[in-house]
């Protein structure tokens, strides 16, 4: 999954690949590790929708603090870090790059 | 009517089946040595088998997940591989020791060989194990095991002065050999709250197919079974505390424990000591065996459980069969079951929170638990326990070096 | 519920047991793969059961155990066939279909030799 992008071929990747990788935008900014990747159903299909980002680490993985079950349930408007997958230019020396200006949602 | 019976059955089984060779080592033990002093760290221990039983019958009876199926979905592969790894070492000793208690208590009944006797209660375990359906090895053990019953009557013709015993349930610290004190509360709440017991319960939940229908089943064999099961704790205590501390007697052997009936009660309670003992400890090696198969099934996704029938669960059956096949390895090296059994509740102690963080996280997950998941009162006392089971944890180790497994 | 909405890959999908269509245990999500371009569309295409899936996630020593002691198979179940995710992936073909639980197979044979299993 080096030096993947958007330009380049489709590629074929595994989870874990995408998961711990640092988020950093083009000049530089971090926003901490990817610990999940969120998808969408569409159709028979999930198609993936955003990272979500943190600095809280092991505690995030766990699902401390993020209450993402609560969430889907309930249909509050909490909101989690996230970044949009658009946003991803290209997964470059362990590290996913985003578009400059990506605010986390 | 059929209903009340049932509960009643259960709550039965789940007496008997609360007391191990852990439970009896240490509590005879901390009562030879501290009297009735530690008694509040017994009422301790079972509050948090108690909260941690009724947490993961609830999971799985809600979600159908037993214990490993948490701990590989929470922790992940890396973690819970670290996990797993820790309980099924402690679990194998746990195991070896249940074994080595069946052949001391056949010694004593009969006087046979010891080494003859471990071949002999591991092949009567294995044959029971592939026999009998599941609901009849937990009941059929954990009923005889109520024998330890004797063990009450024992505490009350010895007379102890009761006022010393109401003053043990209120919680203090020892001034007199802190560390030592310290070592056989450790102890008491591994023993009280061995790690093979969630393991057991949460994947015998899910052998008998409860639903969130059994969720009243489940409260009341967690609360008023385990803590009923607590009484044959106190009562081994105050037996030991009231007989062997004034004699200055060191409970060593699994016979002595059996003098505190005996002495009292007569032959009739030297006999119902041991049989107690035997069903109680033998029940424990099968649930230890089992835990360890549910454990390593679960965690690789494996078909499992007892209820699928020998073939109908390959692998699970094989990892029994192989994990009871080490356990009779460990014994025969002629290993000290009682020492073993002190380093498998100490070292169990060590690996809870794997287990207990799980759960508590399972249990708040409201996308699979929706409105079964942990209330205030649920998550109030979890939290507390961890943390308690963290402290102890940490110290464990280092209070077991210190003094020297607790002869000071 | 459990074919709409949103899902997160990592804590509801990976590491789940996997049940087939006849409700028999048959691994764990042991990975996911994806396909698609970064920043543009990428989907789930399958998930990975076997050691060969899983060993990639390890370090340290249990990396190197797991390269001495399990084979690198990886058995591939395309994303179509999941039914439901709920507590368990539930899929919509039986094991054998599939080629998972072929160890458990294997070893049934033996095991229903001996009598009373």
């Amino acid at each position: 999954m080096e030096e993947a992008n958007r330009e380049g071929p489709r590629l074929v990747t595994r989870l874990s690949e995408l998961l711990d990788r640092q988020v950093v935008t083009e000049s530089g900014r971090s926003l901490g590790r990817a610990f999940d990747v969120r998808g969408r159903w569409s159709g028979n299909g999930v198609r993936v929708t955003a990272l979500v980002v943190g600095r809280r680490g092991f505690l995030e993985r766990l699902g401390i603090g993020s209450s993402r079950g609560e969430r889907r349930r309930h249909h509050k408007t909490w909101k989690h870090d996230t970044v949009p997958w658009e946003a991803v230019l290209r997964l470059q020396d362990g590290r996913i790059v985003i578009r400059d200006g990506t605010e986390c949602e | 009517m059929k209903r009340i019976f049932e509960v009643a059955l259960g709550i039965l089984a789940a007496i008997g089946g609360f007391v191990d060779i852990g439970d009896i080592v240490f509590n005879t033990a901390a009562g030879a040595t501290f009297g009735y002093g530690l008694l509040w760290v017994v009422v301790l221990g079972v509050g948090g088998i108690i909260t941690y039983s009724e947490m993961c019958g609830r999971v799985a009876a809600v979600s159908k997940q037993p214990v490993f199926d948490a701990v590989r979905e929470r922790l992940g592969l890396g973690t819970g591989l670290v996990a797993l790894v820790a309980a099924q070492i402690v679990n194998l000793m746990t195991l070896a020791a249940e074994v080595g208690g069946i052949a001391l208590v056949l010694q004593l009944l009969s006087g046979l060989p010891y080494r003859a006797l471990i071949l002999l209660g591991v092949l009567a375990l294995a044959v029971v194990i592939w026999v009998l359906p599941f609901g009849w090895i937990e009941r059929v053990f954990g009923y005889v095991g109520l024998c330890l019953l004797v063990f009450a009557v024992a505490a009350i013709k010895l007379h102890p002065d009761w006022g010393e015993v109401a003053k043990g349930f209120v919680p203090h610290v020892s001034t007199e050999s802190p560390l030592v004190y310290g070592y056989f509360a450790v102890g008491l709440l591994g023993a009280a709250m061995t790690p093979y017991e969630v393991y057991f319960y949460s994947s015998g939940a899910v052998e008998e197919g409860w639903t969130p229908k059994d969720l009243g089943i489940n409260k009341a064999n967690a609360i008023i079974g385990y803590g009923l099961g607590g009484f044959l704790s106190f009562a081994l205590m105050i037996t030991a505390g009231a007989l062997f501390l004034p004699l200055g007697i060191e409970p060593e052997l699994l016979g002595t424990v059996a003098l505190g009936a005996e002495i009292p009660l007569g032959q009739i309670g030297l006999i119902l000591a041991l049989v107690g003992t035997l069903f109680a400890v033998g029940g424990a090696a099968i649930d230890t065996c089992f835990s360890g198969a549910y454990n390593l099934a679960q965690f690789l996704g494996w078909e499992w459980g007892k209820y699928r029938g020998g073939a109908g669960a390959p692998r699970f059956t094989i990892t029994w069969l192989v994990l009871l096949a080490l356990g009779f390895c460990i014994v025969m090296t002629g290993i000290d079951p009682i020492m073993l059994t002190e380093y498998s509740v100490i070292f169990s102690v060590v690996a809870l929170p794997f287990t207990y963080i799980p759960i508590l996280l399972t249990a708040n997950d409201k996308s699979h638990m929706g409105r079964y998941a942990n209330g205030r009162v649920a998550n109030t006392l979890g939290i507390f326990y961890l943390l308690v089971i963290l402290a102890v944890s940490l110290s464990a180790i280092p209070l077991m070096l210190l003094t020297n497994m607790g002869q000071g | 519920m459990s074919t709409s909405g949103e899902l997160d890959l990592a804590y509801g999908v990976l590491d789940h047991q996997l049940v087939d269509s006849e409700g028999r245990r048959c691994g764990k999500v042991d990975e996911i793969e994806l396909e698609g371009k970064a920043g543009a569309e990428l989907r789930v295409t399958a998930l990975l059961v076997g050691p060969g899936a899983w060993r990639g996630r390890l370090s340290g020593p249990f990396a190197w155990f797991a390269g001495r002691l399990f084979a690198r198979k990886v058995i591939r179940v395309p994303w179509d066939v999941v039914e439901s995710v709920e507590a368990a992936v539930h899929l919509g073909k039986t094991a054998s279909e599939l080629g998972l639980g072929r160890d458990d197979d294997r070893w049934r044979k033996r095991i229903a030799r001996v009598p009373g299993s």
